[in-house]
């Protein structure tokens, strides 16, 4: 039971950090980004690369796994996303223009890890992160779930810091709100979306990086974690970065902890069918709180308001 | 020889499913402006509907006691007895494809109808996610719920062309996929021309002003739904025939993309234009799968072919946001041939308007 927390745990803080990537990104090109996934799987394979030239542990090129995270998803903004808002291509043109990029680097991602493969005679497809235990009395703790969590709590902190402290943040978010505006104040838009996507790409490269040390990866890995993250944002309302976080512990708990309770009697119900508990979140809270749980606290508030 | 014939023969077949596919997204997306992104559900649809019933149904007339075999160990054993029953009686052959491929149809419109629910309330990017993950839900439930479609062995469908000997079999059988893609199309180019095409146009235009002309929204996009899922399901019913197998995993959302692929290269809105994405598609799909044993490189030229295809939907939607063949305004009376008749009338009568 205490390893299924565990498991849930860590599973909830990669889900929030790649959330907290998609909301960002929604928020400001208003893009469903299906290749958010892919943001994630390139931070696995570069972290994958350099462990195999390098050969110090995978955390330690965390860092590396940001850059290149941000990189891609800031160069998909300048040479594909930008130039689309541009020429007024609506909300539908982007969806297909992300799920283009998607293929581009998936497809790539797949010859790359094919040649790879070929050349260094090391696996590419279906690899997993050597993880170490924390010792702390007679408790073991993997080192995944004490990394995570510290690595989530440290960088959720610091966005929360850098968007309300500093006056980039502050430029970030004033440009979210209304670009119009803030462009007139001075604030240069483009550039601010441009950092915002390198964050949102950077969280997914890290979280990505991190995901070996839990499931077996293969360039497919992105993807088959975008819903569920898509389920963790739609969740939090895709307009709230602290709505996408609580949304990616929700989901994560529930799909860890769901699964654990259904495999067991009464249910006996098959462990596979655990991305099926994270579309459902998907399916019901589109169809019962479209606005995500941010709607609910607004509408709980509202007889207390009508009493002042 | 026969190999180019078989290489025609499979280019055909593959171009019928997805010119079914490509015009059915067309309706819904072209004409009515609904994002459909579960495609594959839709497809999986009429697939699973054939690939769960054929065999079970025919099982009795062939002889096999279902209550007595294991239907997911011996399914391709029934099929292939099946098969062999079918090729000797070809008027019930051709009527269990012609029912299982309408059975398909209905299944595929019901699915329609229910996305409807969805499709009237949310908004187009969140419409197209729930439509992702519901296609993506009904795969997982397919690959582990046995009684299914087997689970991830997959079932084999009963062949209802077994009759005719060789490549003769294969011809024919993409003949009559063709023909009814072909059919379909007249019908769906028939329906974009009608009042209804024209009404889905204006609702995709501006839903609140066809709103204030009295049109009710919610049920035209249903049935924009049920036009465009119903064909989308006879596709996957059909596609289920030709290659002979169901498996859950053949009905990801790359199927999706690559029929959004089709339709907003070719031109969303126009038949022509989403006949045209699938031909190109089609053509460089196929032509690629034969020529992958003659080059050698060290990874699948598939992957090759995905990412021509993507860069070329972000230059498509860059710089030729309608596709190839954009959207032709909508036919209506032709007014100068109205406007001559009249003329002709006014003469032809000679208390005409003062003349």
């Amino acid at each position: 039971m205490l390893n299924v927390i565990a498991d849930a745990i860590v599973f909830s803080n990669l889900l929030a950090l790649m959330a907290l990537g998609i909301t960002l990104t929604y928020m400001t090109v208003k893009v469903a980004n299906f290749a958010h996934g892919d943001f994630a799987t390139v931070g696995i394979y570069f972290v994958y690369t350099l462990f195999i030239v390098v050969g110090v542990s995978q955390y330690f090129l965390l860092p590396f796994a940001f850059l290149m995270g941000g990189l891609v998803a800031s160069l998909s903004y300048f040479l594909v996303f930008k130039p689309l808002v541009n020429r007024g291509v609506g909300s539908v043109g982007l969806m297909i223009a992300s799920i283009a990029m998607d293929m581009i680097i998936r497809s790539f991602l797949h010859i790359y890890s094919d040649i790879m493969q070929l050349e260094t005679k090391k696996i590419f497809r279906g690899f997993i992160f050597q993880d170490f235990v924390f010792q702390i009395y007679n408790w073991t703790l993997p080192g995944i779930l004490v990394v995570s969590t510290i690595l989530s709590i440290t960088l959720i902190l610091s966005l929360h810091l850098l968007l309300t402290k500093t006056k980039m943040g502050i430029a970030m978010r004033a440009a979210i709100e209304n670009p119009n505006l803030a462009e007139v104040l001075g604030v240069n838009v483009n550039l601010v979306y441009a950092i915002s996507w390198f964050i949102a790409g950077g969280l997914a490269g890290i979280a990505g990086a991190l995901l070996p040390f839990t499931m077996v990866s293969d360039p497919e890995i992105g993807w088959q974690i975008l819903l569920r993250v898509f389920a963790a944002s739609i969740l939090g309302g895709l307009s709230s970065l602290y709505g996408a976080i609580l949304g990616g512990y929700i989901v994560g708990f529930a799909e860890t902890l769901g699964i654990y309770f259904l495999s067991k009697p009464p249910f006996n119900i098959s462990t596979a069918y655990r991305p099926a508990i994270s579309f459902m979140i998907i399916i019901l809270c589109l169809l019962i709180i479209p606005e995500g749980i941010v709607s609910v606290k607004i509408s709980l508030k509202m007889p207390w308001r009508r009493k002042q | 020889m026969i190999d180019i014939i078989r290489l025609l023969v499979d280019i055909i077949a593959f171009y019928a499913i997805y010119l079914l596919l490509s015009i059915s997204l067309n309706v819904e997306y072209g004409y009515a402006g609904i994002p459909n992104f579960g495609k594959a559900l839709f497809f999986a649809a009429g697939g699973f509907v054939v690939g769960s019933l054929t065999s079970r149904l025919l099982a009795p007339l062939a002889g096999i006691d279902l209550h007595q075999v294991n239907f997911k160990i011996y399914n391709v054993l029934i099929a292939t007895k099946v098969s062999q029953y079918l090729s000797g009686n070809i008027l019930l052959a051709l009527t269990a494809f012609i029912a299982m491929i309408i059975l398909g149809a209905i299944m595929g419109g019901l699915l329609g109808v229910v996305a409807s629910y969805p499709a009237i309330r949310l908004r187009e990017d969140y419409l197209a996610i729930t439509l992702l993950a519901a296609g993506e839900l009904a795969r997982i439930i397919a690959r582990n719920y046995d009684p299914l479609i087997c689970g991830t062995l997959g079932v084999s469908v009963p062949d209802p062309f077994a009759w005719l000997p060789g490549i003769q079999r294969s011809i024919v059988q993409a003949g009559i996929m063709m023909s009814i893609a072909v059919m379909v199309w007249l019908l769906v180019e028939r329906i974009a021309r009608s009042p209804f095409g024209r009404l889905l146009r204006a609702i995709r235009e501006d839903e609140r002003a066809a709103e204030v002309y009295g049109k009710n929204v919610a049920s035209i996009r249903m049935r924009a739904l049920l036009i465009g899922s119903s064909i989308a399901g006879l596709a996957g019913a059909i596609y289920a025939f030709y290659v002979g197998s169901v498996h859950a995993d053949d009905y990801t959302p790359i199927r999706t993309f690559i029929v959004w692929v089709m339709v907003v290269l070719g031109g969303a809105g126009n038949n022509a234009g989403a006949a045209l994405g699938s031909l190109v598609y089609v053509l460089s799909d196929r032509i690629i799968m034969q020529v992958k044993y003659y080059i050698t490189v060290p990874f699948d030229i598939n992957y090759l072919s995905y990412m021509a295809f993507g860069t070329l939907l972000i230059l498509v939607l860059m710089y030729r946001p309608k596709g190839i063949l954009p959207e032709k305004p909508s036919l209506t009376i032709d007014f100068s041939k109205v406007i001559s008749r009249l003329r002709e009338e006014a003469e032809a009568s000679p208390e005409g308007s003062g003349g």
